[in-house]
């Protein structure tokens, strides 16, 4: 999640209120406070639906409102503005939607630009999926002259990328500029990549990779020209995301004439979106029981624009908001502004029986019957690799399934059988007394279905097939299997041969018991005998 | 008292045969007889028992490759060089060391690209490796951290040796005389010079017990066809030999004690496949098909594609909002990328197929079962690990009743005081994060809920609010069992295991 950086005399300034109190009412607007509160700051992460809290600004924005300090939709002036861009038909089969603003009159301490540029990188996590879908450039506006041109641009053409010193073509840049490399991948196979150049053909940007060294926004940057491109309408949330920020820092927002082929609009488009909700469908969802007018003030709180009429509520939803999908993500919002904590609990009134899953019934008695044998219960991983679950344990790689990504060289495949792992656990307890005896039920997953297994397996000197014998009838005794089953010699590698068993009910081979093969045991490491039984009993 | 067995040991070590070897020779025993009873004897204070284990490590297969190559994670951070992309991160062995390299906080993910940190100085996992190459070595030589690491990754093996030294206490040797006085160690006679240990079953019948010795009567003494015996007694306060019962993993008996709550509160427990397609396990929780959770950075995917159900209302959600007066999320939902199939990531897979194959209200179901998640083992991560959910769905619950399930689930399970903040889960609206307080460390967030999406349950026919909430079993076996390290779940200790008992408290 992204990590906000708030130092506590920029929110005081900002917000208006005390570092107390905004302390201690941040968490009930929605974020994750880090346990490690600096002297001059803190550091929060705010929810993935939540890009317009991405920033100090947008978190004051919304502070203000939670604590009842400014309250409704907060209205952005946008002044008609001169500069125009085209948008060219070359762009459109590459990466067909932009947005664009200038925003001037800006004063950018140290802190605004470091807000800005997390504000940036977390638009394209959050909302950008990495630069794919949303990429954001921001421009020194004075460097450039209006109108600008959005065009799908030879990849030969060459300018100088942000941190070079000489021209360099945008083929060349997927290679050499480290934002190249970094998102190349997503204009692979294109014929032409995207480029803003100015009225004099000097290049702003070359979305989604790199902007111009020409337009580098510095401390004495005041006019900035944002461009944002992409494949997706969210472009235009992540654009409004970025202004509105940045007129909470005093900028004044400009509009842009965007011309294309298939009609000109003006950018941005600060204008909320309306919806009407229910309070009785607030009320039954939440369980709380508001009025039309006392849901609108909880609206308000979260800066919505809301009025009640009759028992439903009129609502603006502001153009930075990119989680408002259903009724219930604005109802969900008049809870928070309400108080989670005002909410009183209470059990649902239906009246139900609980019941026990059969497999789990079943596992219970398997538990009584190995703990009476003097057996104690693990419960290893279900993950394992080739090399132990099969090499090891001389059978074949079968049935197994791989994931195809492992983190790690042990965890590759899922477990097809529980007793490698229960001789794993010998493995690692060898300086501890003997006898061990160790149980484990738990699931496998053969040929991609999940079945469930009993192992068991007792190391000492002594150990012997009688010994894993008696075991195994008291089993199959106890679980009423006795009838059923039918033993025969095994020829599994896992087993000495002549000293092991298979267990067939109905012809198919369910487990077996035996002596470990000294082959496994040296494969383990394990230097004492080893008996052990492993059954199938049921499956999913 | 002493078994016959455990004496003759004592009187071994009373005449100068001081190890475990050289006393089963002498006895004709095996070793591993000896040292139980040297350990019985100790217990009893008869004999000192000076254990030194030495472990001697040395390089597994895996380990020898990467002593000569270097660790994964090395090389990736040599091929990412001041930084590269993860989707350019192609050849598998690289993907292994992407979780050591950001658990070694050697880089980390910005916005999809790898980016080194620091100076990544040589730590000592690679040092103890360049050390093994030589040949193995005493683990007391080596970093014990450093060795551990390498121990977890299974790059390195290692071989017990053992030496055991026994020495006989003075209580020892006045043992050894008060029963040379009475005994003559004869193996096989339970009657030895009229004393008796067992009693045999035909004194039980038909021996005349208790002789007057003097003034009282001695009930202990037999006799028998004109011989008399004494049942002799024992130092009743002298500790035997330790043994542990059979028992449920201590895991196991939170895990049964959590399923004792829900089956208590009225709730019908459910499972499901291992295996998921990502139809069950996303796409029918509204998570969109580009959403970073999706990515092979957090999710075991499997190269294989399951059958899926009629998907047209999923679809129809994701990309247009269905008829719930939704937005969806636009774009082309693909029912390919829905079949790919994947260790579940959460049993919230296994919930929502329940609810789509039982619609009618009222259900209130649980499960508690293990999820996969693709994260580097340490002593708080595992890449599998339980997860109990429970919901309910019924006509008119609200928001309001999922606050009272939880505050009732938590009070049964200990924690009286609960309370509640705004969360985010994507397949929830309202979301909460519950936090319970936990002496000496305060609140404590403890799982998530929320209330499903009408995006989730509309293409299923669930008309009724569905309450929902999923916490980590293995975060409460931290609490409730005092585990510093999570891997103790799954790679047992025996003696953790032998020790922990039954009563424990949960």
């Amino acid at each position: 999640m992204p990590v906000v950086r708030l130092y506590y005399e920029d929110m005081e300034r900002l917000i208006g209120a005390s570092r107390d109190t905004i302390m201690s009412r941040l968490a009930m607007m929605g974020a994750d406070i880090g346990k490690r509160a600096e002297a001059d700051h803190v550091d929060v992460e705010f929810f993935p639906d939540r890009p317009d809290l991405y920033s100090p600004e947008g978190v004051a924005r919304a502070m203000q409102g939670f604590l009842g300090l400014k309250t409704g939709l907060v209205h952005y002036q946008v002044e008609k503005g001169p500069v125009e861009l085209l948008v060219e038909e070359s762009v459109k089969s590459v990466r067909p939607i932009i947005g664009c603003a200038v925003v001037r009159d800006l004063e950018f301490s140290d802190e605004a630009i470091e807000s800005l540029m997390g504000l940036q990188e977390d638009l394209h996590w959050g909302l950008g999926r990495n630069r794919r879908k949303v990429a954001i450039g921001v421009h020194d506006i004075s460097r450039v002259t209006s109108p600008f041109r959005y065009l799908g641009a030879d990849p030969d053409r060459k300018f100088v990328p942000l941190d070079f010193w000489e021209e360099v073509s945008m083929r060349e840049m997927l290679h050499k500029h480290p934002k190249g490399r970094d998102y190349g991948h997503i204009l692979e196979g294109c014929e032409r990549y995207p480029l803003i150049v100015d009225d004099n053909d000097n290049v702003l940007s070359f979305p989604p990779i790199i902007n111009g060294e020409l337009t580098r926004v510095t401390e004495d940057s005041h006019d900035l020209f944002i461009d944002v491109t992409g494949t997706d309408p969210v472009v235009y949330k992540a654009l409004n995301i970025v202004v509105t920020s940045l007129a909470e820092r005093g900028g004044k927002i400009e509009s842009v004439l965007v011309k294309r082929s298939e009609g000109d609009f003006v950018s941005p488009n600060l204008e909320p979106s309306l919806w009407t909700v229910s309070a009785r469908e607030a009320n039954l969802l939440i369980g709380f029981d508001l009025t039309a007018q006392e849901l609108a003030s909880c609206l308000e709180m979260m800066r919505f624009g809301a009025r009640a009429e009759g028992s439903a509520v009129e609502v603006q939803v502001p153009a930075y908001r990119a989680d408002i999908m259903h009724s219930w993500d604005i109802f969900e919002d008049a809870a928070k502004a309400y108080g989670y904590d005002r909410l009183v609990a209470e059990l649902p009134k239906a009246v139900t029986v609980g019941k026990a899953h059969p497999a789990e019934l079943r596992k219970a008695e398997i538990r009584e019957i190995m703990a009476g044998l003097g057996y104690l219960e693990t419960m290893p991983f279900t993950l394992t690799n080739e090399k132990i679950h099969f090499d090891w344990m001389r059978r074949p790689r079968e049935g197994a399934v791989r994931v195809m990504h492992p983190i790690s060289e042990l965890h590759t495949i899922l477990r097809t059988s529980l007793l490698s792992s229960l001789l794993e656990i010998f493995a690692i307890n060898q300086h501890h007394p003997l006898p061990q005896k160790i149980f484990a039920v738990g699931d496998v997953v053969v040929e991609k279905r999940t079945q469930m297994h009993l192992a068991a397996a007792s190391v000492h000197s002594q150990a012997s097939f009688s010994e894993i014998r008696s075991v195994a009838d008291a089993v199959l005794r106890e679980l009423g299997l006795e009838e059923d089953v039918k033993i025969v010699p095994s020829q599994d590698g896992a087993l000495l041969p002549g000293r092991g068993a298979d267990l067939l009910i109905d012809g198919q081979k369910k487990g077996l018991f035996g002596e470990l093969h000294p082959l496994v045991l040296q494969s383990f490491g394990l230097e004492q005998p080893v008996v052990a039984l492993e059954l199938r009993w049921g499956e999913l | 008292m002493l078994s016959e067995s455990d004496a003759k040991v004592l009187k071994a070590i009373s005449e100068g045969h001081l190890d475990p070897q050289t006393i089963a020779e002498k006895l004709g025993k095996n070793v591993e007889t000896v040292r139980a009873s040297a350990d019985a004897l100790a217990e009893q204070g008869l004999a000192k028992v000076d254990k030194s284990v030495d472990e001697i490590f040395s390089l597994a297969e895996e380990g020898q490759k990467y002593a000569r190559e270097g660790l994964p994670e090395r090389n990736l951070l040599r091929a990412i060089g001041s930084g590269k992309p993860i989707a350019e991160l192609k050849d598998p062995s690289l993907k292994i060391g992407l979780g050591w390299l950001r658990k070694k906080g050697w880089a980390a993910i910005q916005a999809g690209e790898l980016k080194p940190i620091g100076s990544a100085a040589k730590g000592k996992d690679e040092e103890i490796l360049e050390t093994l190459l030589a040949g193995p070595r005493s683990g007391s030589t080596l970093d014990s951290k450093g060795l551990a690491a390498l121990k977890g990754r299974g790059l390195v093996t290692s071989t017990k040796s053992k030496e055991w030294r026994y020495e006989i206490t003075d209580e020892g040797i006045s043992r050894i005389k008060g029963i040379e006085r009475t005994s003559t160690f004869k193996v096989s006679a339970i009657i030895v010079n009229g004393t008796l240990n067992q009693i045999p079953s035909d004194l039980i019948k038909n021996g005349e017990w208790g002789v007057k010795l003097g003034e009282e009567l001695a009930d202990n003494y037999v006799r028998q066809d004109g011989k008399l015996y004494h049942a002799r007694p024992y130092d009743v306060t002298l500790a035997a030999d330790r043994i542990y019962p059979g028992k449920k993993h201590p895991y196991q008996r939170l895990i049964d004690f959590m399923r004792e709550i829900m089956l208590e509160m009225g709730f019908t427990e459910i499972k499901g496949q291992i295996i998921q397609s990502s139809f069950w396990n996303f796409d029918a929780l509204f998570q969109p098909q580009d959403h970073p959770a999706r990515e092979m950075q957090d999710t075991f995917y499997l190269d294989t594609r399951a059958e899926i159900p009629d998907f047209t209302k999923v679809k129809e959600m994701h990309e247009c909002g269905g008829a719930v007066g939704s937005t969806g999320w636009g774009g082309c939902w693909s029912p390919e990328v829905a079949r790919q199939e994947v260790l579940r990531t959460h049993t919230t897979a296994v919930t929502i197929k329940y609810l789509a194959d039982h619609p009618q209200p009222p259900v209130k179901a649980f499960g508690i079962d293990r999820v996969y998640r693709r994260e580097a083992i340490d002593a708080t991560h595992t890449p599998e690990f339980e997860q109990l959910e429970g919901v309910v769905m019924d006509e008119g619950v609200s928001f309001r009743h999922l606050l009272g399930v939880l505050k009732e689930f938590y009070a049964k399970m200990g924690f009286e005081e609960v309370r509640f903040r705004p969360g985010y889960f994507p397949y929830t609206e309202p979301s909460v994060e519950p936090e319970v307080f936990i002496d000496g460390l305060g609140w404590v967030e403890l799982g998530g809920a929320g209330v499903f999406r009408r995006e989730v349950t509309a293409p299923f026919c669930i008309e009724h609010p569905v309450l929902a909430w999923g916490l980590g079993v293995s975060r409460v076996a931290m609490l409730k069992l005092g585990l510093k390290d999570l891997r103790l779940l799954y790679q047992s200790d025996m003696e953790w295991l032998r020790q922990t008992p039954v009563s424990i408290k949960m």
